[in-house]
């Protein structure tokens, strides 16, 4: 858990998970402001996932990320709302859990990804279910992305799996490809859509 | 020496996308990277320079300092003493062999001058005690486990250590004795180790060179250090060395009698490199040189003495950055590597690991390794992806020295981060030297901090945040009230020790620092300068996501690399290991506290155990506060964040209680003792928060009013400025026009002009030429005339001579009527032409007449040219 515990909450004191719009800005129905945290296996495509979202890049030699790193994207939905996704792409590897908790608390949205060719990631994609459903937000929106979509030849995870596990969960569920940007887009716009919305007018 | 493997670093300048040290530049980047590109330049030659100087002066200083007849008798003196007490503890030991071994190396230590012959018979007996090397180094990782677990205790031992450096003569002794038990079977080792404090350089280079020609591996990974940097490492050593002695210390203590291997020394010249050490390390850090010190050799003082100037003056060259070529080599000289070394160890590791792959049976042995080897072969390609150096050889000698290293600690085995640090480490130095300085930097620098529970690391953001607040309240709440907390960013920074968050010449020169200081300080320094330099820029932001976003593009383009160490070091200078043991200690309980329960929850995975009510606690709290903020506001809000502004501590005992009787209710709930005190350290936290939250609105509303008033003020001065600036400008685009025009209608008129010239120019030319052309015609008719002039005149003088002919002739005639055979002479004189006077007549008559007629039409002639022309 982390610092979590020791770390004065402020945060949490004001965005009680849902909309961190509260925070600094102006609470606008229109304009909402979301963080959100990416987590997963090591190697499963977390940082590509979001690289291909906010700059359309994919770099098949992409870096390992140390602790964690930080993006965000605006998108428009058709309802004229816009919403900014404060983006924390989380490291992958186990230890690294250990301070997970301070970028999803607070968090309004967990994007939990895992590699369709790697069983072993999917296990641990359950993991951060759990571990979420434990100590993240009680209304945290949470997605189960399978990535790597494009390598469907080598796929040992079946999508029924994933969508029978995040159905379990009440999660939503899209399997993505970071390398083609197939889905990756359509994930982002899904996810803002699932998002409460503030009752302030 | 043999760095030529990764030295082609330098190659790769030429490629526009990457900087000087072969590192990707992001694109964004490239222009800023161009711009500091020559100061980069221009300082590195002027370090250079100042090593230089500087390495020349120490070079001076060390064979001033200890001349080797000196150092001979120091050794004998020693040697002679330690013999004794080598032997009697010996005895104690019953170990057979080893007293002959010793014996032979004191005479080889005496006979200085013949080094290689002494290298060659150590070597000899490495060989012969083989098995004793093996053993003693399946000991060593054990030992190294133990040492890292009591790594928290040594600094406890400052104090002991001091009191031992006073004592003198009695405490060496002691503590040669225990060192000599401790490192037996090592004697290879001090072949290469006992003359490093040793100035004679050649010597040293040599016998490692017979070194490694005599051991037969398959990778050459090792390079000794240049000998002018002997000196640095020395002092350096000593810090290590002060490590293990304290940790010779515990081991003792507890009645463990656990050889220590990694201090790999045994012999006489050992132990006099000792004694000058450990009044080093006492005169570093208690900065007096006590009159004790002066008994123990007459040598030692003359060694020691030059390390006051000479550290400062380090110091200064060190945050002026070290010069690229000698970075590796001084980087491994402030890790102390030698000292580290353990001679065969990294070999054993590499051996031990492509066993266990060999052999499937060890399977289980390495099983918890191989968790690690999957990950490190997933990361090896994303660790610096594309540098020139990283190649396929590049990338097996990470692969190895990662994997060594996951087996010489398996408490840290392998965690991210240090698949960039390895990398780093490979382009500077060779692979062994890499190994030894990565151990250097985890195990001791950062210990704890990579480790399964990353307990240090929690510790230190904690620490960090009690830093920044400290000293940059404004921006700290200015954050806080956007929702964003200083370690989500400050955690990353610290983990990478800024590599892929700076850009590279200021990681390295943040490095540069951080190694020579020898602990974590740099970090908290060089965060808090980035904050200091940023700050200002951080507080306009409006969201979380700008800020964060602007922070970390800001601290990517520090190009400024001397601005910002020296702004960490010069600004930041209280910040200081002992303060920030002191904040360690103050928050490492409530981490270790989390991090258990976290475990504890992990295998009590549903239950209602600690872990979930510590949770669910921790996540309601926002209506508790909700409550007590709305309540206390009116009353209490400027009281309360006026005491929270004086004493913000969490420890404060009054809170504490105070917290605790308030959330009594839950106590009663669960007696259990550990819950309990959970629970005031919670509650003491919400107290904490309550009032910073409080604080922070106030401060926070106060602040945007600023900020919002300045922005107004700030930007309707700007746009007055800037409307005047376009006023302005549309004058002086005016008055350009109005200039321009001007111009144009000069430049008509001179064009104009210039037009008129040009015809006048032209028919005056015409002219000239009508002229010419005339001057010639007449020209030519005066020739002519003159010609027939000259022709007239030839004809009055032939006529001239025709009349006086005639007139001859007449008077002939006249006398030939008087003789008549004269004409017939006359007619032979004449020629055979002229057959006849009738025809002589008719010549004469008759060619005079012709030729006037044909001068007639000689003139008809020209006068029809002359009109012709005309």
């Amino acid at each position: 858990m982390g610092c979590s515990a020791s770390l004065p909450d402020r945060n949490s004191v004001r965005s009680t998970g849902l909309n961190n719009a509260e925070n600094g800005g102006s609470p606008d129905a229109k304009n909402l402001r979301v963080k959100l945290v990416l987590l997963g296996d090591s190697g499963v495509g977390k940082s590509c996932i979001v690289l291909r979202f906010v700059r359309g890049q994919f770099d098949p030699t992409s870096k390992v990320t140390v602790g964690a790193s930080f993006l965000s994207q605006t998108i428009a939905l058709q309802d004229s709302t816009t919403v900014k996704f404060e983006i924390w792409d989380t490291a992958g590897q186990e230890r690294y859990a250990a301070l997970a908790p301070l970028y999803y608390r607070g968090a309004a949205v967990a994007v939990i990804v895992y590699d369709i060719t790697n069983p072993e990631s999917f296990t641990k994609a359950q993991y951060w279910v759990k571990e979420l459903q434990k100590h993240g937000s009680s209304d945290i929106v949470m997605a189960l992305v399978g990535n790597k979509a494009d390598l469907h030849e080598n796929r040992e995870v079946p999508a029924q799996d994933g969508i029978e596990y995040s159905e379990n969960n009440g999660m939503f569920f899209i399997e993505t490809s970071a390398k083609t940007a197939d889905n990756i887009n359509q994930l982002f716009e899904e996810i803002a859509k699932r998002l409460p919305r503030p009752s302030v007018s | 020496m043999s760095q030529k493997k990764f030295n082609f670093v330098h190659n790769s300048e030429q490629e526009l996308w990457r900087d000087a040290y072969g590192f990707a530049l992001r694109p964004q980047h490239v222009q800023g990277y161009r711009e500091y590109a020559g100061i980069y330049k221009e300082e590195e030659e002027e370090r250079s320079q100042k090593w230089k100087n500087f390495l020349k002066h120490q070079e001076e200083v060390a064979q001033l300092s200890s001349p080797e007849e000196k150092y001979k008798e120091t050794l004998l003196a020693e040697a002679a003493e330690f013999k004794e007490e080598a032997v009697s503890d010996k005895n104690s030991e019953g170990n057979e062999g080893e007293d002959s071994e010793l014996k032979t190396i004191f005479p080889q230590k005496g006979r200085q001058g013949n080094e290689a012959d002494a290298t060659e018979l150590k070597e000899e007996t490495v060989s012969e005690s083989g098995g004793q090397v093996d053993n003693a180094e399946g000991a060593l990782k054990e030992e190294i486990v133990i040492e890292r677990s009591r790594s928290t205790e040594y600094e406890g031992t400052k104090d002991t250590v001091s009191d031992r450096g006073r004592e003198g003569d009695k405490a060496e002794a002691t503590e040669l004795k225990e060192e000599t038990l401790l490192e037996r079977g090592r004697k290879g080792d001090d072949s290469s180790r006992k003359s490093d404090s040793d100035s004679s350089a050649e010597l040293n280079t040599k016998k490692e060179k017979l070194s490694q020609e005599t051991r037969t591996h398959k990778i050459q990974t090792w390079a000794q250090i240049r000998p002018s940097l002997g000196a640095i490492e020395n002092m350096m050593s000593c810090r290590v060395k002060k490590r293990k002695v304290m940790a010779g210390e515990q081991i003792t203590k507890s009645g463990d009698h656990l050889p220590s291997i990694d201090e790999a020394r045994s012999s006489g010249g050992e132990s006099d490199e000792d004694i000058k050490e450990k009044v080093c390390v006492t005169e570093t850090s208690y900065g007096s040189v006590n009159a004790s010190h002066e008994n123990i050799s007459p040598g030692d003082n003359i060694s020691t003495e030059p390390y006051f100037p000479w550290k400062k003056e380090l110091e200064c060259l060190v945050r002026g950055g070290v010069p690229k070529d000698l970075r590796g080599e001084v980087w491994q000289a402030f890790v102390g590597v030698k000292a580290r070394r353990v001679q065969r160890y990294y070999q054993d590791l590499l051996a031990q690991a492509t066993n266990a792959s060999e052999n499937k049976e060890h399977d289980n042995s390495s099983g918890i390794p191989r968790k690690w080897k999957r990950q490190i072969e997933k990361d090896i390609p994303r660790t610096f992806p594309g540098h020139p150096a990283l190649n396929e050889d590049g990338r097996d000698s990470l692969r190895r020295l990662l994997l060594a290293y996951a087996r010489h600690n398996p408490s840290v085995g392998y965690c991210q981060a240090m698949n960039f640090f390895a990398g780093l480490l490979l382009l500077l130095m060779p692979e062994e030297n890499a190994f030894w300085t990565l151990v250097g930097i985890i195990d001791d620098y950062f210990d704890g901090y990579f480790t399964e529970e990353m307990i240090e690391s929690q510790v230190d953001q904690l620490v960090f945040e009690d830093l920044i607040r400290e000293r940059f309240p404004r921006l700290v709440n200015h954050l806080e009230y956007l929702g964003v907390q200083v370690t989500w960013i400050a955690g990353p920074w610290f983990l990478s020790i800024f590599v892929n968050i700076l850009p590279w010449e200021s990681v390295l020169r943040v490095w540069d620092v951080l190694l020579y200081e020898g602990n974590r300080v740099m970090l908290f320094r060089t965060a808090l300068a980035l904050m200091e330099l940023y700050g200002p820029a951080l507080v306009t932001t409006k969201d979380a996501g700008d800020a964060i976003t602007l922070l970390q593009s800001l601290a990517g383009s520090t190009f400024d690399s001397s601005q910002l160490v020296l702004t960490a070091c010069m600004g930041y200078s209280t910040v200081t290991e002992a303060r920030l043991q002191e904040l360690r200690e103050k928050h490492r309980p409530s981490v270790l506290v989390v991090v258990e329960e976290r475990s504890k929850g992990g295998q009590v995975s549903n239950s209602k155990g600690l872990a979930s009510k510590l949770y669910s606690f921790k996540h309601e709290p926002e209506p508790l506060i909700e409550e007590n903020k709305k309540s206390e506001e009116l009353d209490d809000a400027h009281v309360d964040a006026d005491m929270s502004q004086m004493e913000p501590s969490p420890s404060d005992l009054d809170q504490m209680l105070s917290g605790l009787t308030v959330n009594s209710e839950l106590e009663g709930r669960d007696p259990e003792d550990q819950v309990v005190w959970l629970k005031v350290e919670l509650c003491s936290m919400l107290e904490q928060k309550r009032s910073a939250v409080l604080r922070a609105d106030e401060l926070e509303t106060a602040l945007m009013e600023m900020v919002k008033q300045d922005n107004r003020r700030e930007l309707s001065a700007m746009i007055e400025q800037l409307e005047q600036e376009v006023s302005d400008l549309r004058q002086a685009l005016a008055d350009k026009k109005e200039q321009e025009s001007a111009m144009l209608q000069v430049l008509m008129k001179v064009e104009q002009e210039q037009k008129i010239t040009e015809d006048a120019r032209r028919i005056a030319e015409q002219d000239a030429a009508a002229q010419r052309y005339a001057v010639h015609v007449l020209e030519e008719k005066y020739e002519k005339a003159m010609a027939s002039v000259a022709q007239m005149e030839k004809r009055v003088v032939m006529a001239e001579s025709m009349l006086e002919a005639t007139l001859q002739y007449e008077s002939g005639q006249a006398k030939a009527i008087s003789s008549p055979r004269l004409p017939s002479s006359n007619a032979h004189n004449q020629g055979p032409t002229v057959d006849s006077p009738r025809r002589k007549i008719g010549l004469f008559g008759l060619g005079w007449r012709d030729r006037n007629k044909g001068k007639q039409t000689n003139a008809e002639d020209s006068s029809d040219k002359l009109s012709n022309n005309q």
